[in-house]
């Protein structure tokens, strides 16, 4: 019995090894995001929102899945870790934060991260980029930067994201309808 | 003379009806004793109950306190839930719009968000 204890430890210790080592060379799709305080005080309006994988279950025992939009909002979020919003408007013109969005980018470099989307309208005056985190064939962290001349607006989502699903919330719980379709 | 002082101890000490009304003051006087000074628990179990019973009150009331604190964190996450998802696809629609703007620059359709 104790030669097969031994031998299970023997066993089991390469393999505690490589599951450490796995998951200390796991990417961690959370971006560190600056406090964007000169922002925060010129703001007439901020949000903050940090949802980790324990208020996102917490959040999911509030939805109500006899509603289909709650349980649209569930299904979406049943493969996330974590969803990070800073989002700041202004009743006049901002200082773009450079020096933060390029600490930002910095951290969504390739190949762990890939540019989907990088638009600059002259119309709207808005810049949007969107990155996308791809790995193992599906997509396990989006990140939006966005600014407008009155807003400037960070999304970090982490964990795997169905944009499918994320559509069929349009028109939902003030999610404006993207028409993608329609359009194509 | 010890066959006196026995007869004399005989006749002192000789059972002696107390009478009929000494009776009657014995059992209405036992009668007017309430129950629970006859019956009382010791002083030491009645703190003890008091102090089991103060207990479940108080865990009665943390739980209540509890629950609500969940119920409120969890009504406020779900807040967070859905005004995130509320700007993510303002964000998203943002971007399909001003990619379309610079598919079409004559149209200058609002995909009306």
């Amino acid at each position: 019995m104790r030669a097969l204890l031994r031998k299970l430890r023997f066993a089991f210790l390469p393999l505690a090894t490589m599951l450490a080592t796995a998951m200390a060379a796991a990417p961690d799709l959370q971006l560190k995001m600056p406090s964007f305080e000169a922002l925060a005080e010129k703001a007439s309006d901020s949000v903050s929102i940090t949802l980790d994988s324990t208020l996102l279950g917490i959040a999911a025992g509030f939805l109500d899945s006899t509603k289909p939009e709650d349980a649209a909002a569930k299904d979406l979020i049943s493969g996330l870790k974590g969803i990070y919003v800073k989002s700041y408007t202004f009743d006049k013109g901002y200082v773009y934060p450079s020096a933060d969005v390029d600490m930002l980018k910095k951290q969504l470099s390739q190949p762990l991260w890939q540019r989907l989307v990088g638009v600059r309208s002259h119309k709207e005056q808005a810049n949007v980029d969107i990155y996308m985190a791809v790995g193992e064939g599906r997509a396990n962290g989006l990140v939006i930067i966005a600014s407008e001349p009155r807003e400037f607006t960070i999304v970090n989502i982490v964990g795997s994201i169905d944009l499918q699903k994320l559509h069929s919330l349009e028109g939902k719980f003030g999610i404006p309808r993207l028409q993608l379709e329609e359009k194509r | 003379m010890t066959n006196n002082l026995d007869d004399e101890l005989h006749r002192a000490l000789r059972a002696v009806d107390p009478g009929e009304e000494f009776t009657l003051r014995v059992t209405e006087r036992i009668a007017q004793q309430p129950m629970h000074s006859r019956y009382s628990v010791p002083p030491a179990y009645r703190w003890l109950s008091v102090a089991v019973l103060t207990g479940i009150v108080l865990a009665a009331l943390i739980a209540h306190d509890q629950r609500l604190r969940h119920e409120q964190q969890g009504l406020e996450a779900r807040r967070q839930l859905i005004e995130a998802l509320r700007v993510t696809g303002e964000k998203l629609d943002l971007a399909y719009r001003v990619v379309n703007d610079d598919a079409h620059p004559a149209s200058g359709e609002n995909s009306g968000a």
